[in-house]
């Protein structure tokens, strides 16, 4: 047994787990790719497992006419890249999933488990806030919805409080906008020293860009002086790079035995603008120079 | 409660056979498979959800026993490598492919590659090498550098496909 002691519930709705979630020590399992190996290593006490991954709200995927998207909080990152019509709708996040870890572990984990575990390094979270993402949250005082930039507070913290859960991430439609995304990873799969998101709308020029790292501070990160300094420039291999190069100024990213956090800093610029080469590729319909 | 934590009434078919059990809230799946049903063809290697040893099929997909409580296995179909073989020595084909390619040397991690193999060629029957060694990701083997057990799983599905290799 490697397991603290603690006591399970299986909810068959989304109102019984919240009487669960209230009880003392109360913690909500989803796929546990993350949490099992928590408690394994006993890092958190659970009292109660409340396990909310067969809840038919949580498990769904709702694409409507419009490209915007619901998807239910325990849906699998196997659901998620097998889903054609989120594929058609929202690229990124489809292909996010097919590239995580391994079968195993996207057979389990979660969407919404990504998004409460909250690791600086997480995929997801970049990308959410960079889609301008809702997340709703039910709590026993109803449900409340949260931008994906206010969901993110600090380092394995979000803004689910006590008794509460995730229960669905609402992606508004792309429109005519593209996204991007890129990660540099040791190995194929690995955690990521840097991350960047990017979602840019092209008219004439840019219209109106939006650039979120991963990976250099607690929480996902606005490139602002970035996004400034795209608005209105031509959609330019040029123009990216010229605006991309001051992404993480400022920052100071940890260091550990993987990279420096000065290193951390220099390549969340290269992610960038990574990110926002292939964001307008997809989304002005054209290629813009190699990546790179 | 009991020292190991409340205890919980489950039901789970394993490689086609119903067991009907009661489980420790605490207790992960390949421990119920090992140690409460007996089966140790399933192992554990790091027991922290990396190596692959304990992968076995639930409800049709690939997962790391290690990484699931046996209560949320409650009302599923799990398929061990004990469910495997029929064919020629009582081995399946994909055993055979494996022993024919030498797709192992230790056999530590042969189990829950055979399952990984299994599923993917449910999936997918005719995988290029590139999407065999992107399937094999969760599984690490530390003995063969991986290429007899490709060898392996390619011929195993030129066979399933009729085709000698």
């Amino acid at each position: 047994m490697l397991l603290a002691a603690t006591d399970y519930v299986r909810p068959t709705s989304v109102e019984d787990a919240l009487d669960a979630l209230g009880r003392r020590g109360a913690r909500a399992l989803a796929g546990g790719q993350t949490l099992i190996n928590v408690l394994k290593h006993r890092a958190a006490s659970v009292e109660l497992l409340v396990d909310v991954s067969r809840l038919a709200e949580l498990r769904q995927i709702d694409v409507r006419a419009d490209g915007s998207a619901t998807i239910g909080a325990a849906t699998t990152y196997r659901e998620l890249e097998r889903s054609a019509e989120l594929r058609a709708a929202q690229p990124v996040v489809c292909e996010i999933a097919e590239g995580t870890v391994d079968r195993q572990v996207r057979a389990r984990g979660t969407i919404g488990g990504n998004a409460c575990f909250a690791d600086p390094a997480s995929n997801y979270p970049p990308l959410l806030v960079a889609l301008e993402a809702t997340m709703e949250i039910a709590g026993p005082g109803g449900r409340r919805t949260v931008p994906a930039s206010e969901f993110f507070t600090g380092i394995w913290r979000t803004a689910v409080g006590a008794g509460e859960l995730l229960v669905s991430i609402t992606l508004p439609p792309l429109g005519s906008a593209g996204v991007g995304y890129s990660s540099l990873q040791l190995a194929e799969d690995s955690w990521a020293l840097a991350r960047a998101a990017a979602w840019v709308r092209v008219g004439t020029h840019i219209e109106a860009a939006r650039v979120v790292l991963g990976c250099v501070a607690g929480t996902p990160v606005r490139a602002a002086a970035t996004e400034r300094q795209l608005v209105g420039a031509a959609p330019t291999v040029e123009a990216v790079a010229a605006a991309a190069a001051a992404a993480s100024d400022g920052l100071e990213p940890p260091s550990d035995a993987h990279a420096s956090g000065g290193y951390r800093r220099e390549m969340a610029s290269v992610m960038a603008k990574r990110a926002l080469l292939a964001a307008l590729a997809l989304g002005a319909g054209k290629e813009v120079g190699a990546r790179g | 409660m009991a020292d190991g934590g409340a205890i919980h009434s489950i039901e789970v078919t394993v490689n086609g056979v119903t067991h009907s059990a009661a489980v420790p809230a605490r207790r992960l799946l390949v421990h119920f498979i090992r140690e409460t049903l007996g089966l140790r063809g399933t192992h554990i290697g790091c027991d922290s959800g990396n190596c692959g040893a304990c992968s076995v099929i639930c409800d049709g997909q690939l997962i790391k026993s290690c990484m699931m409580l046996a209560v949320a296995a409650d009302g599923a179909q799990i398929e061990t490598v004990e469910s495997l073989g029929e064919g020629v020595d009582g081995l399946d084909p994909l055993q055979e492919a494996f022993r024919e390619h030498h797709g192992l040397q230790c056999g530590y991690c042969t189990p829950g590659i055979l399952l990984n193999a299994k599923t993917l060629l449910e999936e997918n029957p005719n995988p290029s090498e590139a999407e065999i060694r992107r399937a094999l990701k969760g599984n690490i083997c530390r003995c063969t550098g991986y290429v007899n057990i490709v060898r392996a799983i390619e011929a195993a599905a030129a066979a399933q496909a009729g085709v000698p290799r």
